[in-house]
């Protein structure tokens, strides 16, 4: 019908409004790096860098999430993918003695496969994209409790692999770099190239999709294996970071990842996922609970603050988008 | 029809109404009645103020509103009226989304309304429930189980179902309701549409008043009492039906005459490979055995009621569909059973008939809309060549007189007749062999209807094939050089131009079918 403006509501001034994100990590940076009570800490090389690079391992997993996300899938195996490859690297490396070159290449094999199953499930048996992939998470996370007999893997893990995880170029961390060449990477394909304009087609509205001659399942099968494949790297980074094959991290990276993805949908290009967005939210997160924890609030504050802004942030979006789609 | 003796003072009457949005008048000093006892139709294009009339007589956006409005013998200005005053003065409204739920029954989506009758603790009383929605809508004439499924409901029935609960405090006895309708037809089939029709012209004889806001102009000359058309926000004349033609209401919308059909030279297939498209013995769905031919350069329509396949024969040539038996060729090219890729590969364009679900990205810009089919084609060395995009979007965007800020708009703010044409230029950009149109202005003004023949026009021009369904005979009737009638399925009449006249469509397709 004739679409006649609303009464104008009072928000923030369209121009501001994608960078409002960007303002808040800068006030609350600088916020820690000068009060007394985090400052000496916060702002020391070896603690921004430390977080830098947990951050990157973190940043990977949620920009290849981004690609169920944009066709409105969720994909919560991400975690569970990024412990499986890790799991595999270090055992190639550790009980089958292969390379590094050939247990990365088995590992993040490994890794991708599980989106490949999970594309399968969702398109050809139609299960819930949310259902699939937690009841895929869960079965990963079982079958690596059964391989590693919950014990960590930390023999025979290439000397050289930890040592790129841990240096640093020119006082940035390597895994920063691998982030970066990600982003690049996410960017272009969702931005770049059709796969990704088809996949906001497809999450704008499926059926138009497919009478445009959009094979839409198609596109949704490999949006699940960029997803899984991007979690294997971070699994790899996971590797290189601490050295062993521990069967209990990563787990809890799936949580964190659709909290920045959700939250980096609220900047840059409000009401839209998007890869510099989520950068931002992932330092933004990653600093905020550090901040926090200098500060002296108990550990606790890592859940509630990723809880909470994984609602709010999908909050504001969705709000965003609302918006959007009804603004004049 | 006359006017009901005893009946003169007005139901509704409006003074000055007025209002502005960010000082641009969408509403300008409208001044008008409502007599009891009659059907009123307000008419107008997109943008002519219906809508903000009716937002200010249900007292959703009267700030800042100018004027007067009385009901009865309760008058209030325009800027203190209320939803609640609005309801204690006994307006009632119907929007086009009638907010029916089709899985509950017919007593649930009555008491969702009216509230439910309960027991001791609580507990719904289903047989008060029952007795009372059965009461109700037997007063509008609706005889129907209230256990029932809401969905099993013929169309007319549900929305009339939606009108009866709305009215169901405003007894036989009280002459002071007047009935707001906003397009409750739209979505209706012809013969579904006559039904609701009847119905109301029943209810308006008992002395309410009834406002039935509608873009369908048989439907104001069949049905209305009264007439008011607005244009730009400004009244332009209310009056007596009586005496009123298509045209006259047309011009008096559209603020001038619009333009006739182009004349087109009239098809002669010369040879085989002239037909775009050639469909033999086609089934599926309730489609039995359909042949037809549509050439380059030909307009061929499908009339027939809703359920008579008219639908499906199309999906199943854009390849949506699989058929069951049968051939579709297009520019001599079997389809077979490639779906919709080769369908689209072979210069099949197809427009479905609810654009918001089937062909829009409401969510996304003007832009990416337009260049939907085949993003491929921008792929340079790597990489969408955006600036080729942009290029292309805003040519479209002149070339098929989109209104639209810039190709950057959100797609689902424009109106509808825009989005319809931001979907033809989407498919007609390709220069397709055939063109498949399924209600292609379904829902949109009159302005922007012809605007849509138009471009319709130009492409068959150009040596587009173009198979047109529609609900709407008038539109067969300008639009095609031929005219096949289905009925359950089955091709029942051919009509070639100079036979077609949207009576002689109606007639055919509800003609009972003669025993096999």
């Amino acid at each position: 019908m004739t679409s006649t403006a609303v009464p104008a509501r009072t928000r923030l001034g369209p121009t501001l409004e994608p960078y409002a994100l960007v303002i808040i990590f800068v006030l609350m940076f600088v916020f820690f790096a000068i009060a007394p009570e985090t400052s000496d800490l916060f702002a020391s090389h070896a603690n921004l860098s430390s977080v830098l690079a947990n951050q990157s391992v973190l940043g990977v997993l949620a920009l290849g999430s981004l690609a169920p996300l944009v066709c409105r899938n969720f994909d919560l195996s991400v975690g569970a993918i990024a412990s499986l490859s890790q799991i595999a690297i270090a055992a190639a490396m550790s009980r089958f003695d292969l390379p590094l070159v050939v247990a990365l290449v088995v590992g993040i094999a490994i890794g991708t496969m599980v989106g490949v199953v999970n594309g399968i499930v969702v398109t050809r048996f139609r299960v819930n994209a949310l259902i699939a992939t937690l009841g895929m998470a869960t079965f990963v996370a079982g079958l690596i409790q059964a391989y590693t007999e919950g014990q960590t893997i930390s023999n025979g893990i290439s000397k050289s692999f930890v040592r790129f995880g841990s240096g640093e170029q020119a006082g940035i961390p390597n895994v920063t770099f691998v982030l970066a060449v990600v982003a690049v990477a996410v960017w272009y394909l969702l931005t770049q190239v059709p796969f990704g304009r088809h996949l906001h087609f497809i999450g704008s509205n499926p059926e138009s999709a497919r009478l445009v001659g959009i094979d839409v399942d198609r596109a949704v099968r490999r949006s699940f294996v960029v997803s899984a494949f991007f979690a294997s790297v971070g699994g790899a980074l996971l590797v290189a970071r601490n050295g062993t094959g521990d069967p209990r991290s990563g787990a809890n990276y799936m949580l964190q990842a659709l909290a920045a993805a959700a939250l980096g949908a609220t900047a840059i290009r409000p009401g839209r996922y998007n890869v510099v967005g989520t950068l931002v939210a992932i330092m933004l997160l990653g600093f905020g609970v550090n901040g926090l924890t200098l500060w002296g609030v108990p550990y606790w504050i890592n859940d509630v603050f990723f809880g909470a802004s994984l609602v709010v942030a999908v909050a504001i979006s969705s709000s965003l988008g609302r918006e959007r789609a009804g603004a004049t | 029809m006359t006017e009901p003796s005893g009946l003169a003072r007005p139901g509704l009457a409006l003074a000055g109404l007025g209002k502005s949005y960010a000082g641009v008048a969408a509403l300008d000093g409208v001044t008008l009645e409502i007599r009891r006892g009659t059907v009123h139709c307000l008419v107008g294009g997109n943008g002519s103020g219906k809508s903000t009339l009716v937002k200010l007589l249900a007292g959703v956006v009267n700030r800042d509103a100018r004027g007067t409005v009385t009901i009865g013998d309760r008058t209030v200005a325009a800027s203190e009226l209320t939803p609640s005053w609005a309801r204690d003065a006994g307006l009632r409204f119907v929007h086009q989304d009638i907010g029916v739920f089709d899985d509950m029954s017919v007593a649930d989506n009555v008491a969702v309304v009216t509230g439910y009758p309960t027991g001791p603790g609580g507990k719904i009383d289903r047989a008060a429930l029952d007795t009372s929605v059965r009461a109700l809508l037997q007063r509008f004439g609706l005889d129907v189980d209230p256990a029932a499924p809401t969905g099993s409901l013929r169309p007319a029935a549900r929305t009339m179902l939606a009108i009866a609960r709305a009215l169901y405090d405003q007894g036989p006895s009280s002459r002071n309701g007047v009935l707001v309708l906003d397009e409750p037809t739209a979505s209706l089939p012809e013969h579904e549409s006559a039904f609701l029709r009847e119905m109301l012209r029943r209810y308006a004889a008992d002395g309410h008043a009834i406002v039935l806001i509608t873009h369908h102009l048989s439907e104001v000359l069949d049905v209305a009492d009264d007439v008011t058309v607005l244009r730009d926000g400004r009244h332009v004349v209310t009056r007596e039906r009586e005496g009123l033609e298509y045209r006259d209401l047309v011009a008096l919308i559209v603020g001038s005459d619009i333009p006739e059909r182009w004349a087109r030279p009239v098809f002669e297939p010369a040879t085989a490979s002239d037909h775009g498209l050639v469909v033999t013995g086609l089934s599926g769905g309730s489609v039995h055995d359909l042949s037809l031919r549509v050439g380059r350069g030909e307009v061929v329509g499908i009339a027939g009621m809703r359920g008579s396949g008219r639908s499906q024969v199309v999906k199943m040539i854009a390849g949506v569909t699989a058929p069951t038996r049968g051939q579709v060729h297009v520019n001599g090219t079997d389809l077979g059973a490639g779906g919709i890729p080769s369908a689209i590969a072979a210069g099949v364009a197809y427009v479905p008939e609810d654009r918001d679900r089937d062909a829009a990205f409401g969510d996304l810009d003007v832009g990416s809309n337009l260049l939907a089919v085949g993003v491929r084609r921008y792929l340079r060395r790597g990489r969408l060549d955006h600036a080729a995009e942009h290029a292309d979007a805003t040519r479209l965007i002149r070339e098929f007189g989109i209104r639209t800020r810039s190709e950057r708009q959100t797609m689902s703010t424009l109106s509808g007749g825009n989005r319809q044409k931001v979907v033809l230029a989407r498919w007609l950009e390709r220069r397709p062999t055939l063109l498949l149109l399924d209600e292609p202005s379904q829902g949109v003004d009159v302005g922007a209807r012809a605007e849509i023949h138009r471009i319709v026009e130009q492409a068959v021009e150009l040596g587009t094939a173009a198979l047109v369904v529609s609900s709407d005979f008038d539109e067969l009737c300008l639009l095609c050089d031929r005219v096949i009638v289905m009925r359950s399925g089955r091709q029942v009449a051919e009509l070639a131009r100079h036979e077609l006249t949207p009576a002689r469509l109606t007639e055919l397709s509800f003609a009972p079918l003669e025993a096999a």
